[in-house]
């Protein structure tokens, strides 16, 4: 009755990622949303292919991920049990530092994760039954590297309005299985 | 020749230079930034070729020597040919590039749904402005490589289908 029908149960639950093969939005992208963000916490780039469920505005919902970023860096680092030497856990850590997680994984969706040396954060969010896409976040660092960082128009530390990266990077998401 | 750079070193140095040329020294007047961008491309391109004609016969005659250039210098600086070479005869070439390296990655902005048609023409400008500035360099190379070989030339570009450019090189009767 009211339970199932009614317009507040819209919204709530999040609608399951779409299997691939499936074509989803217009183009039969295989992934949900890419992130990327500089070491200070600018966000560089948010694009979107399929994204049913969206819970705040753009802007807290930037700051929210780059704050989780943060805190699972820190968190890993410390629960790490394999390291002998602990040093100053309230330091802020350095790129390489520390034990690096890559993936995080729900019932709905995976989130893969990369880190550069230079700081830049890649965050890309997939179906739950996606593989290890580590290899998949440096492929597209290099596109990253090569069409932005090359393009003489572009002022580093803003974000990114390429045309070239657009298209290359909706053509790579493509193929992602 | 023992030691090499990486190609992305060398991209960087001229897009550095070009920003530098136009935006820090000569702001106020891009015509005189232009120029001095063209001496460089000049002055590397002298020196560029007197390197890699070291053990070359001369040059019977003009057709020859942009022949040279277009096949082995150009392949030395850009690890590939001239995909064009057009003549009249009469003291003009024409060199095609059709994905001339140094220009490819300039790209523009994202065209949004609600962008106003004089936005849209900014950002196009911004873009032709870019890689024009972009060639003067290419074109200082060709014309230093041109007059280290006996041919004194006037060189200029032409961007109308971007990424292929091309180098009109009028030779000086």
């Amino acid at each position: 009755m009211q339970f199932f029908g009614g317009s507040a149960a819209i919204g709530i639950t999040p609608s399951p990622a779409a299997p691939p093969g499936t074509a989803t939005s217009l183009s039969g992208n295989n992934a949900n949303m890419l992130y990327i963000f500089n070491r200070n916490g600018v966000c560089l780039l948010y694009r979107e292919w399929h994204r049913p469920l969206r819970t705040l505005d753009a802007q807290q919902d930037q700051k929210l991920m780059f704050g989780l970023l943060f805190s699972l860096r820190s968190f890993t680092a410390k629960m790490d049990p394999t390291s002998v030497d602990k040093g100053n856990l309230g330091v802020p850590l350095l790129p390489g530092q520390g034990c690096s997680y890559h993936s995080f994984q729900t019932n709905t969706y995976k989130l893969s994760f990369m880190e550069s040396p230079s700081g830049i954060k890649l965050i890309l969010v997939t179906h739950p039954k996606t593989g290890d896409l580590r290899d998949s976040l440096r492929y597209m660092y290099n596109l990253y590297v090569e069409y932005v960082v090359k393009n003489p128009i572009y002022v580093p530390g803003s974000a990114i309005k390429c045309e070239l990266f657009n298209t290359n990077l909706d053509q790579y998401v493509k193929t992602l299985i | 020749m023992g030691r090499e750079v990486a190609e992305s070193c060398v991209d960087a140095v001229v897009i550095e230079m070009v920003s530098a040329f136009c935006h820090n020294f000569y702001s106020a007047e891009p015509e005189l930034a232009a120029r001095r961008i063209e001496a460089i491309g000049y002055q590397v391109g002298h020196q560029l070729v007197e390197r890699y004609t070291m053990d070359c016969p001369r040059f019977t005659d003009h057709l020859e020597a942009i022949k040279f250039i277009c096949k082995e210098f150009w392949s030395e600086l850009f690890k590939k040919q001239i995909d064009n070479l057009k003549t009249n005869h009469r003291g003009t070439f024409v060199l095609q590039d059709n994905m001339f390296r140094w220009i490819t990655r300039i790209s523009p902005n994202p065209l949004q749904e609600n962008t106003t048609e004089s936005i849209a023409t900014n950002d196009d400008n911004q873009t032709t402005q870019t890689t024009s500035m972009h060639l003067y360099f290419p074109c200082g190379i060709i014309r230093g490589a041109l007059t280290s070989l006996g041919i004194p030339c006037v060189v200029s570009a032409d961007i109308s289908h971007r990424p292929a450019c091309s180098f009109v090189v009028r030779i000086k009767a």
